[in-house]
């Protein structure tokens, strides 16, 4: 067990490794940076322009700017923003609370809704609830998120009064935009709950049971065990869905938050603030992956823990 | 292991799994909320405060470096300037100077500096400090991208005394006073500046105004507090009362469409640039008020590609502009809120040329024939004008702030009753529109900027100006914009400007489309809102929040 | 089996019926359109439906019943641009998947790489290096797709490779060619149309996103990503103007997802 989690984990980390190495190397790549459109505009001479990139650093080979950055990841030094200087680290500890409230409280949204909906669709006897179920899984993946955004700041914030909308950063301003990103994550979380519930259900074990005589809502209580197995993997695959809809919801509810200075950098070609948050994004999510592996590990009996 | 006991060990660790998990969602979410708080909103002070969106996230904050007007919206009460142009009559007053003269060849200006003012930490005004300041503006090292260009010919400067600066130019420059009156040349504090390096000032900002900064989370808020030692405003700056605000906090609303709901919901007291349908909405809530405020400089414009065929041809352009609806195009896209734009200028702009608004009547029968006149013709019958066997196709590049892809689609299908083709091109940000300019791949591009004196035009229409994206090159032109600049007659600049402007709309260098109104919501119980005579920037220190 | 075929064969159909009907919609815009997609008629601006204008205008006095119309051309010709740019996954996952351990395990770490970066976020990084417009968007939007492709297809393959039938030709001597072409890839053939299904579903909703924050570059026709991001603006006066569009965006994409759902089932696995 122990000897299978740190295999895990140290994969995630060589994996997690690998993404900053290749989006090092793709963003160097690329002709034009914040040092060349702040300052080569301002009139400023060539020569200062060139010592302004030496004293950056970006004139050294290729690989000794790898690795000087690799060196100082560990120590904090994620370089500096090109625009305002400050410290990308700083810049993330700053942001990363917010959007942390954010996609926690969206996983949160997620995973009961999208349970919920998967077990209703997968069990339900009725067709037409089932159906609706599915319905209300399709309805949430087949929409931008930031038309559902709008349309839900128009109903809850502006009609009825219920929750505040734009801006704001306290506890109830977390709701909303919550409530909204996680309806989205949920979809794909119920599909998947469902067919694997229906999988579940048509196992030889539930027809065993059923010979022994148990109640239905034992064989109910078994179905449920197996087939929420899968919704484990799942949800941590949502992630990548959900750090990406931050963006979007961050942008349009007017919260702070690693998105925004995402969207913010790119339009300003600042590298590296989008290589430390390229960085953060790949580490955190192959760390929670590796994390769901392990727990599925943990408790789907099928698996070999000394593969 | 059994099936029977794995089967056991199931239930026991999804549900517990399953529990946890849940839990550690809703805690984390709790103490990332917990985190963020107490960095944050201390608004235990007491005082009117008021929370003012913001709409654009510029790349910088420090007015001495960059050149955003937006920026301007909360430092503008943050320093003080050497002189203040009145918001009614745009007239100078006395800022931190209290007097000036120019000397008689008008190459030395000297500024009797009001005594007894001092920065917000603590450190006296004086000559030196101003000094400090210019320098500073003028270090190639901070790469200034305004405040350095409103300077004009400055060379240098003496301290005659404590109180007493002297500028010096090297030719005469009349904008010279309306420089030093934009937030842009604003004193700093000289020992701040000092004490941060170049990109860090603009988090510790310093200056002499009637609100200090007092945090800055850049992407995030601005949080001004009222100088509670102000004492040296200009003469339109109001008394203090017990509704003058105590802090303003400043968030950034880039999204268009939920600023209106920002303002409905009340996150916030005061947002500018409404949409003009949200702001006709807004009109008839009584808990609100729309302000219009005209800005002063350039329209919302096109410039014309003057180095590249087609529209290397002044005939072309002529016809272009002709054959534009741009009554149509205000009343639709800004639900006619503001003023159709006829020449390089604003009307509320001093030395506007009214003339200009008789040169290019909407005629697209004109327009058409002109056309023909030059060769165009639809021979194949298909609707669309050829010449020699190619089509007149266009292209425009635009960004999308100020509706300009509304404007730009609409000006598609005007053209394309004309029998043009025109391909729109929209950029999302500033760095892609300046890599267009540089390479010179379209016919049109959008580009405008604002201010109160004329001499605005100068970098745009020189030949070979830092913006002078159409390629115009005019001798004559040049001549009348340089001695503009350098005459300070009234009546010898409303000449000069006159026939600039003329100049500039018979050769059809630019497709002037709109000018600029900016649509100000506020709530009803915000009185004494008043914009700086630029247009962009709210006088602060004036605004009185009823409980 | 998990689905019922009574199930299934509804689901399909129902799929079926729904994109038929809209691509024969979008391909007939031409033919079905009562005005110019890009006319604008100011002064008929943001009118509620009516018998001359089926689903009312927009700001500009567009006709949006013609505009969704021809939308559903653009958006869809985007989306399949972008599926088609995920393909070399599908060849990334057959070779990992039938290729030695070795192969296999370089390949699957480097597209385990590249799936630990966030689509969303990946197809941004690919703007900042593309440039904005529509293909532009279509190639990163597809290049992020790539390696989960991959991953899917290299699953199928080895759990194809595994099948009774396939060891049978194997040590019937069966040259690894034939075995992949006539006994392999049968059988995957479904679960991958179905992710294939899944991609072009993400794809139009990425798209939209990346649209709707300003990458959308070049405006010479409608899509309903850019309506209905436009739509918001107009949505308090007229709410008909983002309406058209988000349904029709809507229902596409749900076409396509139930057409998976029912792909997959066939299959038996899901």
């Amino acid at each position: 067990m122990i000897g299978f989690t740190f295999r895990r984990v140290g994969v995630a980390l060589v994996v997690a490794w690998l993404a900053m190495t290749l989006a090092f190397v793709a963003l160097r790549w690329v002709p034009g940076d914040a040092v060349d459109s702040t300052l080569t505009h301002a009139g400023v001479p060539a020569d200062a322009i060139a010592a302004r990139r030496a004293a950056l650093g970006l004139n050294d080979p290729l690989w000794q700017q790898y690795v000087d950055y690799v060196a100082g990841l560990p120590r904090g030094d994620w370089g500096d923003s090109l625009i305002s200087g400050q410290p990308v680290s700083e810049l993330i500890w700053q942001n990363a609370g917010s959007t942390a409230a954010l996609a926690a409280g969206a996983l949160l949204v997620a995973v009961v809704l999208g349970v919920t909906l998967g077990i209703l669709a997968g069990t339900v006897r009725w067709r037409i609830g089932r159906y609706a179920a599915e319905a209300a899984a399709s309805l949430a993946l087949s929409t931008p998120v930031y038309w559902t955004a709008t349309l839900a700041i128009y109903v809850f914030t502006v009609t009825l009064d219920l929750l505040p909308g734009v801006g704001g950063s306290g506890v109830r301003h977390v709701i909303l935009p919550a409530c909204v990103l996680g309806f989205h994550t949920a979809g794909s979380i119920a599909q998947v709950t469902a067919s694997s519930i229906r999988e579940a259900s048509v196992q030889d074990f539930v027809r065993t049971a059923r010979a022994k005589g148990l109640s239905e809502f034992d064989i109910l209580d078994h179905v449920l065990r197996v087939g929420l197995l899968p919704v484990i993997a799942v949800v941590a695959l949502q992630l990548g869905f959900l750090l990406g809809g931050t963006v979007i919801t961050e942008t349009i509810f007017v919260r702070r938050g690693l998105g925004r200075v995402l969207l913010d950098a790119i339009s300003s070609r600042d590298y590296p603030v989008i290589q430390g948050l390229v960085v953060l994004a790949a580490v955190v999510y192959s760390l929670i992956n590796a994390l769901a592996d392990v727990v599925y590990g943990l408790v789907d009996p099928r698996v070999d823990m000394s593969s | 292991m059994s099936l029977e006991s794995t089967r056991r060990r199931v239930p026991v660790n999804l549900g517990v799994v399953g529990t946890l998990f849940l839990l550690a969602c809703f805690a984390v979410t709790m103490i990332a909320l917990l985190v963020l708080r107490e960095s944050s909103e201390s608004d235990t002070d007491s005082g009117p405060s008021i929370v003012y969106g913001l709409t654009l996230n510029p790349s910088g904050f420090d007015p001495h470096i960059h050149n955003s007007n937006e920026l301007g919206i909360p430092f503008y009460s943050v320093y003080d300037t050497l002189v203040y142009r009145h918001p009614q009559t745009a007239e100078f007053v006395p800022g931190l100077a209290d007097r000036w003269e120019m000397s008689p060849d008008g190459l030395d200006w000297t500024f009797y500096l009001k005594q007894g003012v001092t920065f917000h930490d603590g450190t006296p005004f004086n000559a030196n400090a101003v000094g400090a300041n210019l320098d500073r503006v003028m270090n190639p090292d901070i790469a200034s991208r305004k405040a350095k260009f409103l300077l004009g010919p400055y060379t240098g400067y003496t301290i005659v005394d404590a109180y007493t600066i002297t500028l010096h130019l090297s030719e005469p420059y009349a904008p010279l006073l309306d420089g030093l009156s934009q937030v842009y040349l604003g004193i700093a504090s000289p020992e701040a500046l000092a004490e941060h390096t170049k990109n860090a000032y603009q988090w510790h900002q310093v200056g002499t105004g009637p609100y200090k900064l007092k945090e800055v989370v850049p992407g995030d808020r601005i949080i001004l507090t009222r100088n509670q030692d102000y004492a040296w405003g200009p003469v339109f700056y109001a008394e203090v009362t017990d509704q003058t605000l105590d802090t303003i906090e400043f968030r950034f609303f880039v999204d268009a469409p939920t600023r209106s709901l920002a303002l409905e919901s009340g996150e916030v007291e005061v947002i500018g640039e409404l949409l003009p349908t949200d702001a006709e909405l807004l009109l008839g809530n009584t808990a609100l008020r729309i302000l219009r405020v005209p800005i002063a400089g350039m329209p919302q414009q096109f410039f014309f590609n003057t180095q590249r065929s087609p529209t290397d041809d002044p005939v072309v352009r002529q016809a272009l502009i002709y054959g534009t609806n741009r009554t149509a195009i205000v009343d639709a896209v800004f639900q006619g809120q503001s003023p159709v734009a006829h020449g390089p200028l604003t009307s509320v702009t001093p030395f506007y040329d009214a003339d200009v608004e008789t040169l290019y009547p909407h005629d697209p029968d004109y327009a058409r024939s002109l056309l023909q006149g030059i060769g165009y013709e639809d021979i194949d019958g298909d609707g669309m004008l050829e010449r020699d066997g190619e089509p007149l196709a266009l292209t425009m590049v635009f960004a999308p702030w100020n509706q300009m892809a509304d404007v730009a689609q609409l000006i598609q299908s005007q053209w394309r009753d004309l029998g043009i083709d025109l391909e729109l091109i929209q950029v999302p940000d500033f760095p892609t529109l300046r890599s267009y300019a540089d390479e010179g791949t379209y016919d049109l591009i959008s580009f405008y900027d604002f201010g109160v004196d004329a001499s605005i035009l100068n970098q745009y229409y020189t030949t070979g100006g830092a913006n002078n994206w159409s390629g115009y090159s005019d001798p004559e032109l040049d001549g009348w914009l340089a001695e503009a600049t350098r005459q300070s007659s009234r009546e010898t600049r409303a000449a000069l400007y006159q026939s600039i402007q003329m100049r500039i709309m018979e050769q059809a260098v630019v497709l002037p489309v709109r000018e600029y109104v900016n649509l100000n919501g506020t709530t009803a119980a915000l009185d004494g809102v008043i914009f700086s005579a630029q247009g962009w920037w709210p006088l602060l220190r004036n605004f009185q929040l009823s409980p | 089996m998990m689905m019922r075929s009574r199930t299934r064969n509804y689901r399909l159909m129902v799929a079926a019926a729904l994109l038929g009907v809209i691509v024969l919609l979008s391909a007939l815009a031409p033919v079905l359109a009562r005005h110019d997609p890009r006319a604008a008629r100011p002064e008929d601006q943001l009118q509620a439906p009516s018998e001359h204008y089926l689903l009312g205008t927009d700001l500009l006095g567009r006709d949006i019943y013609s505009r969704v119309l021809y939308g559903g051309r653009r958006t869809l010709g985007v989306a399949l641009l972008t599926v088609v740019v995920t393909l070399p996954g599908l060849v990334i996952g057959l070779v990992a998947g039938y290729g030695g351990r070795w192969l296999d395990l370089a390949l699957m770490t480097l597209m385990d790489a590249l799936l630990a970066f966030p689509s969303l976020l990946m197809a941004l990084a690919l703007i900042a290096l593309f440039g904005n417009g529509m293909v532009q968007i279509a190639l990163a939007v597809g290049a992020a797709g790539i390696p989960a492709f991959a991953r899917v297809t290299r699953a199928a393959v080895i759990e194809a490779r595994g099948m009774p039938f396939v060891e049978a030709a194997r040590s019937v001597g069966a040259r690894p060619e034939a075995i992949l072409w006539r006994h392999i890839l049968p059988v995957i053939a479904p679960p991958l149309l179905a992710f294939a299904g899944v991609t072009l579903s993400w794809a139009i909703l990425n798209s939209a996103a990346l649209m709707f924050l300003g990458y959308g570059g070049y405006i010479s026709a409608p899509d309903w990503g850019v309506m209905l991001a436009d739509g918001r603006a107009a949505f308090r006066v007229a709410p008909w103007v983002a309406l058209a569009p988000g349904v029709a965006l809507s229902l596409t994409v749900f076409a396509i997802n139930l057409l998976a759902s029912a792909l997959n089932g066939q299959n038996g696995r899901g």
